[in-house]
């Protein structure tokens, strides 16, 4: 696996940074119009788990994962989201890079992507633990964490994989992934 | 090319490139040497490799960007410094001293030294700046550019590298950045990519020319190339300094003025108004950025929109779009529009294509592009696929229909946006500077598609800077300044009326 | 905005290294977060309150303003664990929703978590400047400079990108996209806005990332800085003063 370029590097910061606009924006949609559906926020929380995967489906090198992961927080947290972000954002980047890691950054598809969103959901379970969001009433518990791991598959495997492969039909994630051998010896023809 | 093989500062010999997921290669074993003091200019048509050249001789190429190459030899300079294309995209900094400092740290350069050397770089380039500790954003596009070269001045190179500076600035822009590098430049080897070459012109000693498939089909002096090559540098889009007067004798030009002519002596009858407006402001938050005291638009005119930066031009066709919060009265085919209603939406006889045509692209393939609001009306697929293949003749855009509409060259993604804001079935479309960027090639197609649809009915609103475009296309000029209507001038025909339209137009941009 | 965010006064909190204090509110937030005793919580939060109200510099009037949000999620966070929180003590039900003491209790332990946090980002947020923080982490935490300067140039972008996402909502109210309800719709919308401004962002920020290399910005070299950060004698005040309060704070909670 090569490492990462400067290019790289900040390509992956810039994806963070915008997500954490978009994710700010639709925040502030959900808050405004829909404060009391505890389950439909719940359901849409798997958007917080997915810049890692995301970033990682797209540039496929190692590091990348956690690293959106941070900026993405520290952009939330930046505008407005304080620390609390921050240590959410890093737990959940460092899950999903793990995740990746035990797959040896080789594999690319729903199940792993959405396997990170899951590893990303427990990371923040123990935060909350913790923090005091999990002592509910078990059967609140289950509903809350139950439906939150079912969306952090779906946003991060299936949302995240299809949003990147609409991507590579545009033709931008030819500048980033990493250039095969195959493309070198085309230059003998 | 062996006279420039003494005392050469950089060369390539047999240089293959590809890039990735392409099927050809971009060059294929091109060699070209440059000397010592050389002003070089690259002309050739958009995408035949002038830029990648560029990156290549810097190391940029594969240092930065991996991209598969080979060579037999390479002798990459040793000062450089890169100015590029897009002055949104070369800083790193948010504030003016910040950012040439950051050259300096990336020099090792002892912070005490830093003031002095950041106060003389930014006067080199006419950019004294009473306060350098400003933010970039509020700068001007042209002065961003100078700003760009004066951190790599602050490199001390040898040789500077130009990749399309002043492409995506005003003419007055323009002017300021040739004039600064003509300042500093005078001793250094230059390489100028760029596709505006009315300033430079007479100032390269040398220029290279390419074809389409990124080899070299002339090299030599100025004048000669100018010369023998009239019809390739014509061919390729190339803003060379006659190119508006070769092309108003053009027979493209005079059919569209005959049939403009035959238009106005048969329309004896006044043209029906389709907007009215009276008192009409529109806003962003809750200042006022657009006053429109009184305007009418006819059916079939086509309206130039010209202003300073800031203006208000975009805000103008925005809020004609009810994109923003408007007052005032808004009568549009007859109908006054209630503006108080928040949740209005875009009118559909009016269509807006922005400036940046990706941002309004909603499908996968140019087909589905053009047929989505054809299918938001209910067509059936047979009507769709004959209506979409009539506009993607009519635009030129002869590509695979199921190609993705980002993977298209820049002048097919602006064509294709404005067809799609023509397939919505609109009786007036509005343009954000649609020809900006854009080489002569397809800034003169635009302009004959639009005069094509204007002739049809359609009134076309556009927001230019192009002084050229004023004078020879529009029927009616509108002139913004600081967020007011401020005058509107008629005109029935544009070869009668050219006098007058032309004064106006000076009046403008004196301002 | 720009008024919005001056302060009436720059105190002592300005001139503490902003890399200093970022570390140290980052320790005491991880250390409210583990912590699980109520009185602890309580005596922390009064800390941090009299840190916003009476060092940030910034009139009470604005202040208030910016805490607005910050009692909001209190209110949300503290309620929704005292309705549906676990407990044996019961003192209301009705339906699934019942309050017990000890749902009380840790609704309110919640909520004191949730200001503290609140408060303290408030106060790093007024009196830090971003670009500060990034040179004093490169210059005494020692974090390399390719991070640093990633970020500064990716904040720098910020305001472009909110435009490219105001223009997208645009242009798609022009094309009459509508979207569907439910999750599908939630995908669509996502694809919808997300894939262009994606594609214009890795785009521009490869540009940038050239052009940087190209001023000769290399990752892992020796470099000088513009803005030179040092430890000063506040730095030792603050460092003293936060922890005296922090450790009052802990000694009154089990006393």
């Amino acid at each position: 696996m090569k490492r990462l370029k400067f290019s790289d590097l900040l390509i992956t910061i810039m994806i963070g940074v915008v997500f954490g606009i978009t994710m700010k924006f639709w925040d502030d949609l959900y808050t405004v119009v829909k404060p009391m559906l505890p389950i439909a926020r719940q359901l849409l929380y798997g958007m917080w788990f997915m810049v890692g995967p995301f970033a990682f489906l797209l540039i496929r090198k190692p590091g990348v994962a956690l690293l959106a992961s941070i900026a993405a927080a520290s952009l939330s947290a930046f505008i407005g989201g304080g620390f609390t972000v921050l240590i959410y954002g890093f737990v959940q980047g460092l899950a999903a890079e793990l995740l990746f890691a035990s797959f040896r950054y080789k594999k690319f598809g729903i199940v792993v992507a959405g396997l990170a969103g899951v590893a990303s959901c427990f990371a923040g379970f123990f935060l909350d633990l913790f923090y005091g969001y999990a002592n509910l009433e078990s059967w609140a518990l289950f509903v809350k964490y139950g439906l939150r791991v079912v969306s952090a598959f779906l946003f991060t495997g299936v949302f995240a994989y299809l949003i990147v492969r609409a991507l590579e039909a545009t033709g931008v994630t030819n500048l980033i992934r990493p250039v095969s051998k195959e493309e070198y010896s085309l230059l003998d023809n | 090319m062996n006279n420039h093989q003494q005392n050469s500062i950089m060369q390539v010999s047999n240089l293959r490139l590809k890039f990735p997921g392409e099927s050809s290669l971009i060059f294929k074993d091109l060699s070209f040497t440059v000397s010592q003091g050389e002003k070089v200019l690259l002309l050739g048509p958009s995408g035949c490799g002038k830029s990648t050249l560029l990156q290549v001789l810097s190391g940029i190429i594969p240092h930065s960007i991996e991209v598969p190459l080979k060579c037999d030899s390479i002798q990459l300079p040793e000062s450089w410094g890169f100015v590029f294309q897009d002055p949104d995209t070369q800083f790193c900094m948010p504030y003016v001293d910040e950012e040439l400092a950051f050259v300096l740290e990336n020099l090792n350069v002892p912070r005490d030294k830093m003031g002095p050397l950041i106060g003389k770089a930014l006067s080199s380039v006419g950019l004294p700046l009473p306060e350098q500790h400003i933010l970039i954003q509020t700068l001007s596009q042209g002065m961003k550019q100078r700003l760009a070269l004066a951190s790599v001045l602050l490199l001390k190179p040898d040789v500077l590298f130009l990749d399309e500076p002043s492409s995506l600035l005003d003419p007055e822009g323009t002017i300021q950045i040739w004039d600064s590098v003509k300042e500093v430049a005078a001793e250094k080897t230059v390489i100028i990519v760029e596709h505006k070459i009315d300033h430079i012109a007479d100032w390269v000693n040398r220029v290279v020319l390419f074809n389409d498939v990124g080899e070299i089909i002339a090299d030599g002096l100025p004048e000669e190339i100018f010369d023998q090559y009239k019809q390739e540098i014509a061919e390729y889009g190339i803003w060379y300094p006659q190119v508006w007067e070769d092309y108003l004798v053009s027979t493209n030009f005079k059919e569209i003025n005959t049939l403009r002519r035959q238009e106005n002596l048969s329309r004896l009858k006044p043209q029906k108004t389709i907007i009215k407006l009276q008192d009409f402001r529109g806003y962003r938050g809750k200042i006022e950025k657009i006053n429109i005291p009184q305007a009418e638009i006819d059916g079939g005119s086509w309206i130039t929109i010209i202003g300073d930066n800031g203006a208000g031009k975009s805000t103008l066709l925005l809020s004609l779009m009810h994109l923003l919060r408007t007052t005032g009265q808004y009568e549009l085919n007859g109908n006054l529009i209630n503006l108080q209603n928040r949740k209005k939406s875009p009118p559909n006889e009016l269509s807006l294509v922005f400036q940046n045509p990706e941002l309004q692209f909603v499908t996968n393939s140019v087909f589905d592009e053009i047929a989505f609001s054809l299918r938001l009306i209910g067509l059936s697929e047979l009507e769709i696929r004959t209506r979409v293949m009539s506009l993607l003749e009519l635009f030129h855009l002869n590509v695979n229909e199921q190609r993705h509409p980002f993977q298209l060259s820049m002048g097919q993604k602006r064509r294709l946006s404005v067809a799609t804001a023509f397939a919505h079935g609109t009786t007036m479309l509005l343009l954000d500077e649609p020809t900006f960027g854009q080489d002569a090639r397809n800034t003169f197609a635009i302009l004959e598609k639009l005069e094509q649809l204007r002739s049809g009915g359609t009134t076309i609103m556009m927001v230019t800077h192009d002084r050229r475009i004023v004078e020879n296309f529009a029927t009616e000029v509108w002139t913004i300044d600081q967020g007011k209507l401020v005058k509107m001038c008629a005109s029935q025909n544009v070869s009668e009326q050219k006098r007058e339209e032309k004064h106006c137009a000076g009046i403008i941009h004196t301002t | 905005m720009l008024e919005l965010f001056t302060p009436h006064r720059e105190t002592w909190l300005y001139r503490v290294n902003p890399a200093l204090k970022f570390v140290v509110f980052f320790a005491f937030m991880l250390i409210v977060l583990f912590n699980q005793n109520f009185h602890f919580a309580l005596n922390q939060l009064i800390l941090y309150g009299v840190l916003v109200y009476s060092f940030s510099g910034y009139s009470w009037r604005k202040l208030l303003l910016f805490s607005v949000p910050i009692v909001i999620s209190f209110v949300s966070s503290a309620a929704t664990m005292m309705l549906f929180g676990k407990g044996v003590t019961i003192w209301w039900s009705w339906g699934l929703i019942k309050i017990s003491e000890e749902s009380f209790n840790y609704g309110l332990l919640l909520g004191f978590k949730t200001l503290s946090f609140g408060f303290i980002s408030l106060v790093f947020l007024l009196t830090s400047r971003p670009i500060l923080l990034f040179y004093a982490l490169m210059q005494q935490f020692r974090l390399p400079s390719k991070y640093a300067y990633s970020f500064i140039a990716s904040i720098r972008l910020m305001p472009v990108i909110v435009e490219e996402l105001q223009t997208r909502s645009d242009a798609l109210k022009i094309r009459g996209v509508h979207f569907p309800k439910g999750l599908k719709g939630i995908f669509q919308r996502l694809r919808m806005y997300t894939v262009p401004l994606f594609a214009q962002s890795i785009r521009r920020a490869q540009r940038v990332a050239v052009a940087m290399e190209a001023k000769r910005f290399q990752m892992g070299a020796k470099r000088t800085y513009y803005y030179p950060t040092t430890y000063e004698r506040v730095d030792a005040v603050f460092v003293i003063v936060m922890v005296v309060s922090f450790a009052s704070a802990l000694v009154l909670s089990v006393r």
